[in-house]
Formats: C-alpha cells, sequence, structure tokens
C-alpha cells in the first residue's frame, strides 16, 4: 500500500483517481495546482506523485516535475496530461532525466482503473 | 515606405530608360493605409530575359510592351500563366484594341496605350500599386482571421474535452464498480456527472449565443423597454442559485429607465452579470443591482461581495475562455464565455463595461449603454459577420 499525491485543477479527475485507489489500499494526498502541490510536499513524504501538466501555466506540471526531482531526487513521478493534443504538440514528450524526470507520459483521458494499474506498476518496478 | 518592384520590358532602351527615370523619384501616398509607395525599376529588352528575370526575381509589376523582337509580349504572358501576386500593365501601340484586350483575357490587369505621357503612366502604375496592395493587405487579414479562428477553435475542444473526460472516468468506475460497494460513493459520481454535463451544455448554449452575436444572424428587435423590467426577470432567473448559496440579491432603481434595445441582449447581460455576482460570491453574501439614466445613457452596476479578484486576473476576464483559477474558484463551474459575450454585446450599444474588485471585499461591473443606439451601431449589430 502507498501514498499517492495527486496533482490536477480538475477536481473531478482527482476525485475519480482518489475513489479508486483509496479502495485499492492506497492513500491518496490532493493538490489543485503546482503551487499547492509543492506546500503538500512540504510537510508530507508520499510514494509516488501523479501530475498534470497544465494548470497555472501551460508546462506547469513540467516544472513542477523538475522541483520535485530535485527535492525528492527519489520520488517516482507519472505525467497523466492532454498537453499533446491540446498543444498540437508535433513530437511526444519522452521522460528525460535532465528535462522530463519523470518514469511515464500517460496521454488522456485515462481511465481511473487504468491509473491506478499503472501506478502500481510503476512502484512494483521501483520496490525491484 | 513601401517600395514595389516594377519591371520595365521593352527592345526601344530609350522607352526603358524613361520609363526609368519617370518612376524612379516617384512616390504617392495611399490614404487607405497611410503608407507611402515608392518604385524601384528594373529592365529587360526582350521577353526571354524578362521571363529569366522574374524566374530569380518576382517583381511586383511588370510594364510589359507587347511588340517585342522574338517572343511577344502575349507570349509573355502565356508562359507566365496565372501570375499570383504581380499585377502585369500591357504597353500596346495606337489601334491595337484586340491585343489590349486578349492581353486582359490572358490576365493582365490593365493597359497603357503608346506613346503615353509620364503623367499617363504614373496613374496606370499607381492605379496597380494601389490594387496590389489593398489585395495584399486583405489577404493578410483573412489569414489572421483564419488563424485566429482556428486558435479558438483549439481552444474550444480543450474546454469542451475537460468535462467529458470526467464523465467519462465516472462512467468507468460506475461500470467497473471499482470504487467499492458504498452506493453513496456511486450516487455522489452520478451526481457530478450531470453537473458536469450541464455546464458542459451551458458552454455550447454560450458559444451559440457568442457566434450568433458575432454572425449578426441573431436578428435584433430595437423595441423601447424599461431596463427595470429586464433586471427583475434577470433576477428571478438567478434566484434559485442565489438562494442555494443564501446570497440576497437587490434592485436599486428609483426612477424608470427607458431604453431602445433588444430585449434577448440585455436578458443575457443581466444573467451573465447576476450568475458570476452569485457564483463567485460568500455565502450569505449581497449582490447590488444599480439602474439608472445618465444623460443619453443608460448606467447598469452590479457589485458583489464575493470572492473578487487581483488587478491582474481583473484585467484578463473579458477574453475568451479565459477563466481565474484559484483556491475559491476550484469548484464554480463556467464556461469562461458569458464575459466575452457581455463586452460584445455591449460595444453593440456603444458602451463600455468596466470592473473594480478587490480580493476577498468583492467586484462591482459598471456598465454603460447608449439609451438609443447609434445608426452605425445597430447597422455594425446587422452587418457584423467578422466572428470566429
Amino acid at each position: 500500500m502507498a501514498t499517492v499525491l495527486l496533482v490536477d485543477d480538475d477536481v473531478d479527475l482527482v476525485e475519480m483517481n482518489r475513489a479508486v485507489l483509496e479502495h485499492r489500499g492506497h492513500t491518496v494526498l490532493a493538490a489543485y495546482s503546482a503551487a499547492e502541490a509543492r506546500q503538500v510536499l512540504a510537510s508530507a513524504k508520499p510514494d509516488i506523485a501523479v501530475l498534470d501538466v497544465m494548470m497555472e501555466s501551460v508546462t506547469a506540471g513540467f516544472d513542477l516535475a523538475r522541483d520535485i526531482h530535485e527535492s525528492h531526487p527519489h520520488m517516482p513521478m507519472v505525467v497523466l496530461s492532454g498537453v499533446h493534443e491540446a498543444m498540437g504538440v508535433p513530437f511526444r514528450f519522452q521522460p528525460d532525466e535532465a528535462w522530463l524526470p519523470v518514469l511515464k507520459f500517460l496521454d488522456k483521458p485515462v481511465a481511473p482503473g487504468t491509473l491506478a494499474e499503472e501506478v502500481e506498476a510503476v512502484l512494483r518496478l521501483i520496490k525491484e | 515606405m513601401e517600395n514595389l518592384a516594377v519591371l520595365v520590358v521593352d527592345d526601344e532602351p530609350g522607352m526603358r530608360l524613361g520609363v526609368a527615370r519617370a518612376l524612379g523619384g516617384y512616390t504617392f501616398t495611399l490614404t487607405e493605409l497611410g503608407i507611402e509607395v515608392g518604385f524601384k525599376v528594373d529592365m529587360a529588352e526582350s521577353g526571354e530575359q524578362a521571363l529569366e528575370k522574374i524566374a530569380t526575381a518576382r517583381p511586383d509589376i511588370l510594364l510589359l510592351d507587347h511588340k517585342l523582337p522574338a517572343m511577344s509580349g502575349l507570349d509573355v504572358m502565356e508562359q507566365l500563366g496565372a501570375a499570383d501576386d504581380m499585377l502585369t500593365v500591357m504597353v500596346t501601340a495606337y489601334a491595337s484594341l484586340e491585343t489590349a484586350v486578349a492581353a486582359i483575357k490572358k490576365g493582365a490587369y490593365d493597359f497603357l496605350a503608346k506613346p503615353f505621357t509620364p503623367n499617363e503612366l504614373k496613374n496606370a502604375v499607381r492605379k496597380a500599386a494601389e490594387n496590389l496592395i489593398m489585395t495584399r493587405q486583405a489577404r493578410q487579414l483573412a489569414a489572421e482571421k483564419r488563424q485566429i479562428r482556428f486558435r479558438f477553435i483549439s481552444v474550444l475542444a480543450h474546454e469542451l474535452k475537460a468535462p467529458l473526460g470526467a464523465i467519462e472516468g465516472y462512467l468507468h468506475i460506475l461500470r467497473n464498480k471499482s470504487a467499492g460497494d458504498d452506493p453513496a460513493v456511486y450516487d455522489h459520481m452520478l451526481e457530478r456527472c450531470l453537473v458536469r454535463s450541464q455546464h458542459m451544455r451551458k458552454m455550447v448554449m454560450d458559444l451559440l449565443d457568442l457566434t450568433r452575436i458575432e454572425s449578426g444572424q441573431k436578428k435584433r428587435e430595437l423595441v423601447e423597454l424599461d431596463v427595470r423590467d429586464l433586471a427583475r426577470t434577470a433576477m428571478e432567473t438567478a434566484a434559485p442559485e442565489a438562494l442555494g448559496q443564501a446570497v440576497a440579491i437587490s434592485l436599486h432603481a428609483d426612477a424608470p429607465v427607458p431604453m431602445i434595445a433588444d430585449r434577448g441582449e440585455i436578458e443575457i447581460i443581466f444573467n451573465n452579470l447576476l450568475s458570476n455576482a452569485v457564483k463567485y460570491n460568500r455565502k450569505g453574501g449581497r449582490v447590488d443591482l444599480t439602474l439608472r439614466t445618465e444623460g443619453d445613457s443608460c448606467l447598469v452596476e452590479v457589485a458583489d461581495t464575493g470572492i473578487g479578484m487581483t488587478e491582474e486576473e481583473a484585467a484578463r476576464i473579458f477574453n475568451e475562455f479565459v477563466r481565474v483559477k484559484n483556491q475559491m474558484t476550484r469548484n464554480i463551474l463556467g464556461s469562461g464565455l458569458g464575459l466575452s459575450i457581455v463586452k460584445k454585446l455591449v460595444l453593440l450599444y456603444s458602451g463600455d463595461i468596466t470592473v473594480a474588485s478587490r480580493p476577498g471585499e468583492g467586484t462591482t461591473f459598471t456598465l454603460r449603454l447608449r439609451r438609443v443606439p447609434h445608426a452605425a451601431a445597430q447597422a455594425a449589430g446587422e452587418l457584423q459577420s467578422h466572428g470566429p
């Protein structure tokens, strides 16, 4: 069982993923902006963070990922975003040690059950 | 200063030099756009040489003699085919009307009869230059409009996908029962699905309002009315939401506020402003709606005791799809279109709308609408066709 930080500015996306993750036995911390996520991380230490990208700015989630990588170098992160489609990016963002230090990049929409499985898969991978 | 390139094609050296000299220092002002136009002249002594030059650097205006030694001016035009961004003025000798007609058919913009005076030359070139610049300007505006429309649609699609994503996510959970056995959890999810789909519907309706206003397809019916009556109707519309938030709405209007206006448009203005004043209020807050006549204007003030916003936020709210996002507004749904609709309507009444706000204290919108619309604004309302 893990503590999962969900960061998304859409209340319902946080709520639905919280419902499924909690049902699977995990503890969920929620933040509705990158700024709130930084506040949460000042006192709590989740096992994994799931980040939206377009929040306060179109790249708020990317900046947040780099900050977390700095402050919590061993915390795994998953990006969950519609940024590819929304911004019409002609290439795919790839996890990258320096620029985008996350383990997975998932394109919205992701069904809550699928996200929970992805999160658990990443946690298993980290353990091994 | 806009410098247009002119290529003079003539086998007589005297003619080429004469044209170059006449146009060399010639400038004129295009009054419609307020730009000064000048010319830089290049020369070719045959059709073949002209084609070579055109292939490397396309001139803006081609002054093409018809009677050339090898290939004729018409042959050159034939070879050029449809020249998009270049105007050809065909130079023909007297009594060759047929040539002129043939040239026009091949796409020449104009023709100039030989011999011509420097003034006739300047006038012909000026006419072509004006046409060319105005056409380019119109083309550029059309391209910008397409760009704006494209951006609008991209943002719109993104905004519509958010509620859709929320609804789909909940439906997945409901189908797979992946959130446990408590029925209350699923009831809450169904409730959220309804809230988000209502929000999506509101967005679609706002969008239709916006496009109707901008396309001028909404027929305006300007009638004499008392703005107070419409304000009261809007207050009734807002009442259920106000009740839910325990927000009291009061109307302050001592005298009738007569105006010539379209009922539907004024209703949209009031509905949007009151709905915002309630939504962004605090529980138990107030909304004060003040109406009065001030000379030629009808003054509308909507003041709330709500969460307010910063100056930076207030500066952006009339733009499409801009919503103030913070902890206070997290649970408030909106289309991001309401205020841009209000602003567009206010402009139809030659009016203005301003906002004064303080975070934590409240927001006041002040509108000034002309009580008797200008004929011009009325026409604009009917003819507008530049919407996204």
